[in-house]
């Protein structure tokens, strides 16, 4: 079947929006991004792929008859299957970066504390998948990563072998990992093993075996023909793509904000390295624009660097923020400054929800005044990009848009990270 | 005879000297720097007093006074605290009589002071708002590239054709750099090209004090040769009639200034009969 897909290469995530042939989306993916754009785009391409064989095992199956519930399993054992091939992958490396000199003396001890490790993230990986279990991140970067630091540094401490070694070997091995992308048979292989552990340990569907694992066989016997790719994103000078596939990222957003929420005029796009204020008129078209220079404080990875600042993950923040009783006033404005003000209030007492709360209106603050120059706000509002996802953000800026410009309808869609890769699909779309 | 201890309470180090004071000369016995990364600035500080009484021979009752500058207003065994700009000064002074301003550059700050031969501060400028080109961003943008700080000063030397930069952000600086390693740009045309950009900088702040003659670098970056030859060619390409200059002792020039000003203090105190009790 033919397809038009948008890359949107951000700087911390890649996105991808896979459509067909009457503008429906099939499937969405999103991966981390790296210094290889090339992978970073056939990566998320891949995700987007087998987001849209789901979809189209799901209309194959029909509702009812518990196939809902087997799509939701499928979809577990699936990633649940992924994670462990992509482990197996990352082992085997690290094995391989054991024959390095350096370790000469050490390899037999590696090899036994590395094989631990493994053997006890392999041991935890159903229960990282199982249903409703709270997974911090999606990319196995962050799930290995995170798993593989604790259980080393135990391991480490038990047997005398040096924590720094092991990292050393993980830092060098998850770099050649991430760089593979996996081949459509592997995909379909993974696609048939979850499907086999989704029907042993399903009760009350009523698909029978033969039946799922045809139709789910067809879905994946289908070619999905990349019929025209749009790349778009802060890549754009590196972008993996030939010039006149290259679409600017403003477009895209204000295109993908007004195909989510056609009554959309002012878009605010919050990413991780810069910040956008839109304005589009009735077809999506952009009128007016205005971004930040490269600066952190107004985009996201404001909130990242402070995450790290209080070692905490960047989602919790958020929700400590939510239990403050009131916004202290941030005086600096730069990032790095902002950090040192968090440690010093923090270190006179001064209370960390409140502080919080105070940075996530720092962040908006320096968005109303990007949005005011790109003209303002008009209703209807739309607010995209990963901050999106943080509530105190969304807060934050309820607030500041209800002081500055009345009441307006304001729009967040829960795959607002999308918008750009959406934008990018459409242009695909209308480009062939 | 006066003891004094300064104490320069940075973002990143926290640098101790103590003095002797005897009949007006000025006898540096002891040092000590501390990079505090997550430790409690207060504690380390503390460390750092009894380790230049250690190595001193001296007992913490010896000492006459201990003077905080820096971001050591709160330090509770000090027996007073002296403004950055005016330790500077003074300690850019006993490093070289010549110096008749300063350019600090810390962790997070750059700063440019004018000053008479006594090392009276006449006016003064800083960076704010804004941690580019600062300490902590040089520092991040080597980690990026793996190489590490004392390496920095001559891969910028060996640059050929520096890679023109504008001003980064110092937390988006590891995206640049990734890009810049992507477009195959050596590490030592990146770092000419960023301590360019930041000699730019700073020229413009010494320009704005009306900076002439000699113009001593303290703080950390004054041990960054690369930086250092950036500056001078930033003055010669600016016209500038000022001088730079550095010392291996650069970075200690605010702790050496505390505590010959805190020395200073005491002896005027005590010719007055107001003698504060030394912790």
């Amino acid at each position: 079947m033919r397809t038009f897909i948008g890359i949107d290469l951000g700087s911390t995530t890649t996105k991808a929006v896979l459509m067909d042939e009457n503008q429906a989306v099939l499937g969405r993916g999103i991966t981390n991004s790296r210094s290889n754009y090339d992978v970073a785009a056939a990566v998320c391409k891949q995700e987007a792929k087998i987001g849209a064989r789901f979809t189209l095992f799901k209309n194959a199956l029909g509702s009812g008859g518990g196939a809902e519930i087997l799509l939701e399993d499928l979809e577990r054992n699936f990633r649940l299957e992924q994670f462990l091939s992509e482990l197996n992958q990352l082992e085997q490396t690290c094995e391989n970066y054991l024959d390095h000199p350096r370790f000469k003396d050490m390899k037999s001890a590696l090899r036994e504390a590395l094989g631990a490790v493994f053997r006890q993230i392999e041991t935890e990986a159903p229960a990282i998948y199982a249903p409703e279990a709270d997974r911090k991140s999606d990319f196995f970067r962050d799930i290995a990563g995170s798993r593989f630091m604790d259980i080393a540094e135990r391991i480490g401490r038990e047997s005398g072998i040096s924590f720094e070694s092991l990292l050393n070997i993980y830092d060098k091995s998850i770099i050649d990992v991430e760089s593979l992308v996996h081949s459509d048979e592997v995909v379909s292989r993974q696609l048939m093993n979850g499907l086999s552990r989704a029907l042993k340990e399903l009760e009350g569907v009523e698909v029978s075996e033969a039946d799922a694992q045809a139709a789910l066989k067809k879905v994946i016997d289908l070619e999905l023909e990349e019929t025209y790719v749009v790349g778009t994103g802060y890549g754009r000078v590196r972008l993996p793509f030939p010039k006149e596939h290259i679409r600017s990222e403003i477009l895209c957003h204000g295109l993908g904000a007004h195909m989510m929420f056609p009554g959309t005029r002012t878009v605010l796009d919050i990413g991780g390295q810069d910040t956008k204020g839109i304005q589009v008129d009735e077809n999506g078209i952009v009128v007016n624009f205005q971004m930040n220079d490269r600066c952190a404080a107004g985009c996201g990875r404001y909130l990242g660097y402070i995450a790290d600042e209080m070692k905490i993950g960047l989602h919790e923040l958020g929700p400590i923020a939510m239990k403050a009783t009131k916004t202290t006033r941030i005086n600096s404005t730069c990032t790095v400054f902002a950090g040192a003000e968090l440690r010093d209030r923090l270190a006179l007492g001064e209370n960390r929800a409140d502080i919080l709360a105070g940075l996530h209106r720092a962040i908006m603050l320096r968005a109303m005044s990007i949005l005011s120059r790109s003209g303002g706000v008009t209703d209807q509002f739309t607010f995209t990009g990963g901050v999106a996802k943080n509530e105190s953000a969304v807060n934050e800026l309820r607030k500041l848009i209800r002081e500055n410009y009345g009441e307006l309808t304001i729009n967040i869609s829960d795959e607002s990270i999308y918008t750009g890769a959406l934008g990018g699909a459409a242009f695909a779309y209308r480009a062939v | 005879m006066t003891l004094s201890i300064g104490i320069d309470v940075g973002s990143g180090v926290i640098k101790t000297a103590l003095f002797r004071e005897e009949e007006g000369n000025s006898e540096w016995l002891a040092r000590y720097d501390a990079r505090i990364r997550q430790r409690d600035a207060y504690q380390l500080v503390e460390e750092s007093i009894d380790e230049v009484t250690r190595q001193a021979g001296l007992k913490r009752g010896d000492i006459h006074y201990i003077a905080t500058t820096g971001e050591g207003e709160n330090v509770k065994s000090a027996t007073g605290h002296f403004y950055s700009m005016t330790t500077h000064a003074r300690g850019a002074l006993y490093l070289n009589p010549e110096a008749r301003a300063v350019l600090d550059i810390g962790a997070l700050n750059g700063r440019a002071i004018n000053m008479d031969e006594r090392g009276k501060v006449l006016n003064y400028r800083m960076t704010s708002q804004c941690a580019s080109g600062s300490g902590q961003f040089l520092e991040n943008i080597a980690r990026y590239l793996g190489i590490s700080q004392d390496e920095i000063g001559e891969l910028s030397q060996q640059s050929t054709n520096p890679e023109p930069v504008s001003s980064i952000c110092a937390v988006l600086a590891e995206t640049d750099v990734i890009n810049m390693v992507s477009r195959s740009i050596p590490p030592s045309d990146i770092l000419r090209g960023i301590h360019e950009s930041m000699a730019d900088r700073l020229a413009k702040l010494l320009k704005a004090i009306g900076a002439q003659g000699v113009v001593m670098m303290t703080g950390g970056l004054a041990l960054d040769t690369g930086l250092v030859k950036a500056m001078q060619d930033s003055l010669a390409k600016h016209k500038m009639a000022a001088t730079i200059a550095s010392h291996p002792d650069s970075l200690f020039a605010g702790a050496i200034g505390a505590a010959l000003w805190g020395g200073f203090r005491y002896e005027k105190l005590k010719e007055r009969g107001l003698l504060p009790k030394a912790s």
